[in-house]
């Protein structure tokens, strides 16, 4: 009788032990729930969705996306930071979240580079440098010098201070040493219109959001920040071309998952993720939007670990100096 | 004229366009008609958001999203379009039963809407909702399709300073839009600003008013809010006083409307549409002003102003016809410019990225069957919703026997629901639970809630673009008046003003005499 | 959870007090307006450009203040309508309801919170019977269920106890 009843107490304890061992095996049992720090429909939201459907196929789980906005990203990436590391609850932030936020709020309850598991960059979005259509400048050069002569009146629009259009704005101002009045607007989309209707003077956003713009001519481009050319607008030269060759920006999104994550679980998910990027579908929506994946040694947790601290040292200089910090 | 003809008829040929389906049973080929199918899935999904108090369509269409992967580009379009104007017809069955405005446009409905089914013309409230929405819905498909590529211009004309006017034009509104005492009215809306600039401000990033919580660091959302002040706030106020909650269901008069209410709802449903039709066009959310502009313009044309707020048909019939045009004439800047005008519109510009379509200036041209198809897929679904409203009245009505002492937890079960799915956050559910103490306290101290909302919806916008005005001006105020389009609305304002205060001048002229 | 002055406002006549429903709106105004104000003194009023973040929240702080002091001087000048008494019954419970709703939806999911907030709402109302109301409760959140989680979808925890999600 004693024996038995010990034997029972040993057999729970060993099934209570082997359990997470289970549960890594079998994995995933059960949806999985994808955090996306941004509206539903914003770019981070479009690419999240492109790869979490095909990667809910490669797993055989659903994938739920949540969207859980607020504080440029940082309430959202928050609670992914905070929630279980047991592969449910993943996250795709942006270069913004990932790498911008410790600058701008000095109360961010995550480190980019420390709480989180990396699971790998989902896409880089090359930038384009724009302007009102009737502004004089036929390429980057003269539209810098017009920019700079006429430094009193011009003024420059972004989607509110932590977004992408922001940050990079602040970086390209830092550079060309540059005063602009700073138009705040709630999204990309109210700026642009002002910009197409000739309000305010230039912007630099993510080339998904113009690239229709720039083809029916309604708004001026000058370059592409990104090493190569976007494919729907290839006469737009990059910065490189164009003679600025030190000013490069990509709005990455990235995908993670809470610090602790199973080894066992965290490569199931980068795998899952990789097969997303090689497939077909997948690439022709990036053509589309004008954005394209990470290949080779650019995909995986060691780079995007590498990115997230590379872009962090690079952006929280520029930003702390133009004394653009939230409270 | 042809040339629209023979656009439209693409449309209808897009939207009537046959499918073949193989039936999993039996292995046939089945005829069907997909978009037409989508379309009606999209009205039925939309009417039920609709009603359901603080599920909006934005959480809706993104949790949708999915579905129409395996659908092809134009079909989901079409259902998503649905679900969005759909909801708008839901939106006002809430708002007239049980007093509660799913969204900032139903606001105006509560107040003559919810009066009317306290006198038990419910049927009739909702009866003519439907048929101003599907009037407005109708007209505005047309504008959209004559004239929706020359219309982008309006939209292009306001900048920020005119915006600003537009503005404080709209706050004069909520002044005429009040019953009781102007003082109260005004001290309302100015409170509805100061609630709009919680958050983290735009310019600088700065926490305002949010007392540490970074969750509320994007402002309060419009639902809480309403939900707090409407919602509960109502559940309250009738749980004290069980001999009022009661009127409702004692008595339900005629389901549909009489001869007189169409008679005198005509006028209002067409001065409604053309109101909201041109409002809904503006970026940043100028539909949102349709309906109030429409109930304010009533309120003035009206023999006996002090009818509204009462019950009158005229107030439902104007702001739902405004509401429903304002919604479908929103889509005129997404389909012609790509650039989307609120924050359910730059959903839809996600949905059409994620079929493949990115919206722009030559989509009208490249992909003209799109375009097309979901201009006429509006006028269908409007029909449709006609079709599925009209024969729900009486189940609306129904709804209201139910006992109030089931009726009210399950109310407070919806909303909580609802507000909880807004962000995914609970710290929104205890929001709405301060709110609705908030307005329990107001109703105590004889204040309306429907001014505040109003300053909380135009607060913020006004705010914006008060700053991008004077950002690009370089701090000159002057701009305002400079601007000829900015110019003549804050003209229009003070006109506005000088008309409101004169019957008041005139009648402290008369006490003169008489005393 | 008696209703004070709950006769006054049946019969609707109003009682000539000075400490009337005018100045405890505008004393409620004016606090409200000291809130606003406070929080925002930081906060920059002006820039070299344009206005700064301060302006908007300060300047409407203090006009609602000013209503308030209007309401307050109208009121003691014109004896008007007491104050009702307050409800506390429908407040404890109908907001105890939603604030459990939000404590217990994420540990517990819906199909706990669901009930919990039906049942404490409905105990707002004297005339609820359990008999009827625990049956209500349990149909209305299936009927919840099948509504939110099945037809639309909604990510919200059903029961993350026993389904993980």
């Amino acid at each position: 009788m004693l024996i038995t009843r010990r034997l029972a107490v040993n057999l729970i304890a060993a099934i209570a032990l082997c359990a997470p061992a289970l549960a890594q095996q079998n994995y995933p049992d059960r949806p999985i729930t994808l955090i996306v720090p941004f509206a539903a429909g914003g770019p981070t939201d479009v690419v999240a969705r492109i790869v979490g459907e095909h990667m809910s196929r490669t797993l055989g789980q659903q994938i739920l996306i949540e969207n859980v906005g607020g504080a440029g990203g940082s309430t959202g990436m928050t609670r992914a930071a905070q929630a279980a590391p047991d592969g449910y609850t993943i996250a795709v932030g942006n270069m913004g979240t990932q790498s911008a936020a410790p600058a701008l709020y000095p109360n961010l309850k995550y480190d980019p580079a420390k709480s989180f598991d990396q699971i790998g960059v989902v896409n880089n979005t090359p930038m384009v440098i724009i302007a009102k259509k009737d502004n004089p400048a036929k390429d980057l050069k003269e539209f810098i010098s017009y920019l700079k002569t006429n430094e009193a009146k011009i003024s420059f629009g972004h989607a509110g201070v932590g977004s992408i259009s922001h940050v990079v704005g602040t970086v390209f101002h830092a550079q060309v040493g540059l005063k602009p009045a700073l138009v705040a607007y709630r999204g990309t989309g109210p700026a642009l219109n002002d910009l197409v209707a000739g309000k305010i003077d230039f912007m630099i956003d993510q080339a998904l959001n113009n690239i229709p713009q720039i083809q029916a001519g309604t708004i001026k481009s000058f370059a592409v920040t990104s090493p190569e050319r976007v494919q729907s607008i290839k006469d737009v030269p990059t910065t490189k071309e164009a003679g600025m060759p030190e000013f490069t920006a990509n709005a990455w999104n990235a995908m993670v998952a809470p610090k602790g994550l199973p080894p066992a679980i965290r490569d199931r998910l980068v795998e899952a993720l990789g097969k997303a990027l090689d497939d077909t579908t997948t690439k022709k929506r990036y053509d589309e939007l004008g954005s394209t994946a990470p290949i080779g040694a650019e995909r995986g947790p060691v780079a995007l670990q590498k990115l997230v601290e590379t872009e962090m040292a690079r952006l929280t200089p520029i930003l702390k100096a133009a004394g653009a910090v939230a409270q | 004229m042809f040339d629209l003809l023979d656009k439209l008829a693409l449309g209808f040929q897009t939207c009537l366009e046959v499918v073949w389906m193989i039936d999993p049973w039996f292995g046939l080929a089945i005829p069907v008609p997909l978009n037409l199918l989508l379309c009606f899935i999209g009205c039925l999904i939309g009417t039920l958001i609709g009603v359901l108090p603080g599920v909006g369509p934005i959480a809706t269409i993104a949790i949708l999203l999915p579905i129409t992967y395996s659908l092809p580009p134009v079909g989901s379009l079409i259902m998503l379009a649905g679900i969005y104007y759909g909801a708008q017809y839901g939106g006002s069955t809430t708002a007239i039963l049980v007093n509660i405005p799913g969204e900032a446009t139903s606001v105006v409905t509560t107040l003559d809407g919810h009066q009317m089914a306290r006198q038990g013309r419910a049927g009739a409230a909702l009866a003519i909702a439907a048929i101003g929405s599907f009037i407005a819905g109708t007209i505005a498909t047309l504008v959209i399709a004559a004239i929706g590529q020359p219309m982008t211009r309006v939209a292009q004309l306001f900048g920020p300073a005119d915006y600003f006017a537009l503005m404080v034009l709209g706050l004069m509104f909520a002044v005429i839009l009040a019953q009781g005492s102007v003082p109260k009215a005004i001290a309302m809306i100015v409170l509805g600003i100061l609630l709009s600039t919680v958050g983290s401000d735009l310019e600088t990033g700065e926490e305002r008013l949010t007392f540490g919580f970074s969750e509320i660091s994007d402002g309060i959302d419009f639902a809480v809010i309403a939900m707090g002040l409407f919602g509960f706030a109502e559940i309250l106020k009738n749980l004290e006083s069980p001999e009022q909650r009661d009127v409702v269901k004692s008595q339900i008069g005629s389901l549909m409307p009489t001869r007189d209410d169409m008679r005198q709802s005509l006028a209002p449903i067409f001065r409604g549409t053309l109101v909201g039709s041109v409002l809904g066009i503006l970026p940043g959310n100028g539909a949102v002003l349709g309906p109030f502009a429409s109930y304010t313009l009533e309120k003035k044309l009206a023999a006996d102003p002090s009818r509204f707020g009462k019950g009158a048909i005229e107030g439902v019939a104007g702001p739902e016809s405004a509401n429903n045009a304002g919604a479908q004439t929103a889509f005129i800047p997404l389909l012609t410019l790509g650039i989307p005008p609120n924050a359910v519109m730059a959903l839809m510009l996600g949905a059409m990225t994620l079929k493949g379509i990115i919206p722009g200036p030559e989509v009208i041209t490249k992909q003209p069957q799109l375009f097309w198809g979901m201009i006429t897929s509006m006028w269908i679904g409007n029909a449709m919703l006609l079709i599925i409203n009209l024969p729900l009245i009486g189940l609306w009505v129904r709804l209201l026997q139910v006992p109030y002492r089931l009726l009210f937890p399950a109310i407070v079960l919806f909303c909580c629901i609802g507000i909880y799915s807004i962000n995914n956050n609970p710290l929104d559910v205890y929001l709405t639970a301060l709110f609705a103490v908030f307005g329990y306290a107001l109703m105590k101290f004889g204040f309306e809630p429907a001014p505040l909302l109003l300053g909380f919806v135009l607060g913020r916008l006004m705010e914006e673009k008060l700053r991008q005005a004077l950002s690009i001006s370089r701090g000159n105020f002057a701009t305002f008046i400079q601007e000829p389009l900015s110019a003549s609305l804050l003209a229009a304002t003070v006109l506005l003003v000088l008309v409101a205060a004169l019957p008041s001048i005139q009648r402290g002229r008369e006490k003169v005499f008489v005393e | 959870m008696a209703i004070e002055g709950q006769d006054a406002a049946a019969t609707g006549k109003p009682d000539n007090s000075r400490f009337n429903v005018e100045v405890a709106g505008g004393l409620f105004l004016i606090g409200l307006a000291i809130v606003g104000f406070i929080d925002t003194y930081s906060l920059k009023f002006g820039q070299m450009s344009g206005v700064g973040p301060g302006l908007m929240p300060r300047v409407t702080a203090l006009i609602v203040g000013a209503f308030g002091m209007l309401l307050v001087a109208q009121g003691v000048r014109t004896p008007g309508q007491r104050l009702q008494g307050w409800s506390l019954r429908g407040l404890t419970f109908v907001v105890g309801a939603v604030i459990l709703f939000g404590a217990s939806i994420r540990p517990f999911g819906l199909a706990i919170a669901g009930p919990i907030a039906i049942l404490l709402a409905a105990l707002a109302d004297p005339n609820t019977r359990l008999k009827e109301a625990v049956p209500f409760a349990i149909v209305l959140t299936i009927a919840c269920i099948v509504l939110f989680k099945v037809v639309l979808r909604l990510p919200i925890p059903l029961a993350p106890f026993a389904l993980g999600y």
